[in-house]
């Protein structure tokens, strides 16, 4: 495997030493990106602070044995992460639900208008109802800002599989939430998206 | 590229081309600046799906969730270690300097005793020598 240049690499180093610093910057650092990971994935806050804990709690058992080089410390974290929403996705499907659960938000308000929260919420919902991998690409690669190769390494697909699973996501949002678009006439598929929409298949 | 490769990339990585595919970036770039109002479409077309999706909460850490991270470093091990390292080179540090002390003391008070003593012979000798009738044999032995 090649090389790669890792942004983490002498705080993970640091970490591993005991550095209470480093461990509070790691915390500051990588904290909110697998707490966002987990409640996108799974919709539910408690379930993502659980997964959260748990992915913090292996990155500090491993960084006194991190070898740099190999991957992104990001990467890793990203990997831990998402194994642990698979076994809690695994965990419902075995428990049989047809419906997706609510989501909460626990958290504080973002500081924003009302009309631009009722928009998250619903593109939250739209969000939820996608096809399992279809929002997993998305939340990747638009949420997590992770590259196309990192997120199709951590899904296994190809970047082909990964770019086809994007669109169809993105697509499928447009179309649950094409009353949001600009200009949207109810009842009417706003002529722009029907145009640009025409040449996909 | 082709304006169709180009159309591909913005509904799958939408607006932003920082996101697009390294290996695209550059092509996707020359096409944009020859064909700007063709690929100007496509990217605000993909731009309102990026709004979209930009309006998605991001959750915030609580300090409980923080707090309770920062308590699971401390039980795997990584910070008590250094607080153990610290706390033993201060230990160390402070038995090292409570021997050395004692040492100093030691040191100091042999060589006072023995420039006592030293002075208070010198003294014995010198009020010996005045005295009249006394025999030196008998003050020094």
């Amino acid at each position: 495997m090649a090389l790669t240049t890792d942004p983490d690499e002498d705080l993970v180093r640091r970490v591993g030493r005991g550095d209470p610093a480093a461990i509070q910057a790691l915390v500051a650092r990588k904290l909110p990106r697998i707490l966002a990971l987990g409640y996108r994935m799974l919709g539910d806050m408690a379930e993502a602070e659980d997964v959260a804990q748990e992915a913090m709690l292996r990155a500090w058992k491993q960084a006194p044995k991190w070898k740099p080089g190999q991957a992104k410390f990001d990467t890793w974290l990203h990997r831990v992460g998402l194994n642990l929403c698979y076994d809690r996705l695994r965990r419902r499907r075995e428990v049989s639900t047809d419906t997706p659960p609510d989501r909460t938000d626990d958290g504080p308000a973002p500081d924003r208008g009302l009309i631009a929260a009722q928009t998250g919420v619903r593109v939250d919902a739209a969000l939820a109802l996608l096809p399992e991998r279809q929002r997993e690409a998305i939340i990747l690669c638009h949420y997590q800002e992770l590259t196309n190769i990192e997120a199709a390494s951590l899904m296994k697909i190809s970047v082909d599989a990964l770019e086809s699973l994007l669109s169809r996501g993105r697509r499928a949002l447009r179309q649950t939430l094409a009353d949001l678009a600009p200009g949207h006439d109810p009842g009417v598929t706003p002529s722009f998206n029907r145009a640009a929409e025409g040449g996909r298949t | 590229m082709k304006v169709e490769r180009f159309q591909e990339l913005a509904e799958a990585f939408g607006a932003d081309m920082r996101r697009w595919p390294a290996t695209d970036r550059a092509a996707a770039e020359a096409l944009r600046l020859a064909e700007p109002v063709m690929t100007g479409q496509l990217l605000l077309h993909a731009a309102r799906t990026d709004a979209l999706l930009h309006t998605s909460a991001t959750p915030q850490v609580s300090m409980a969730l923080r707090d309770r991270v920062m308590a699971s470093a401390t039980a795997a091990g990584l910070s008590p270690r250094r607080v153990q390292w610290i706390a033993g080179r201060i230990a160390w540090l402070s038995g090292a300097g409570w021997a050395a002390a004692a040492c100093a003391g030691v040191v100091f008070g042999l060589n006072l005793t023995t420039q006592l003593t030293a002075d208070q012979q010198v003294d014995a000798v010198l009020y010996q020598a005045t005295l009249d009738g006394v025999d030196d044999t008998e003050v020094l032995g």
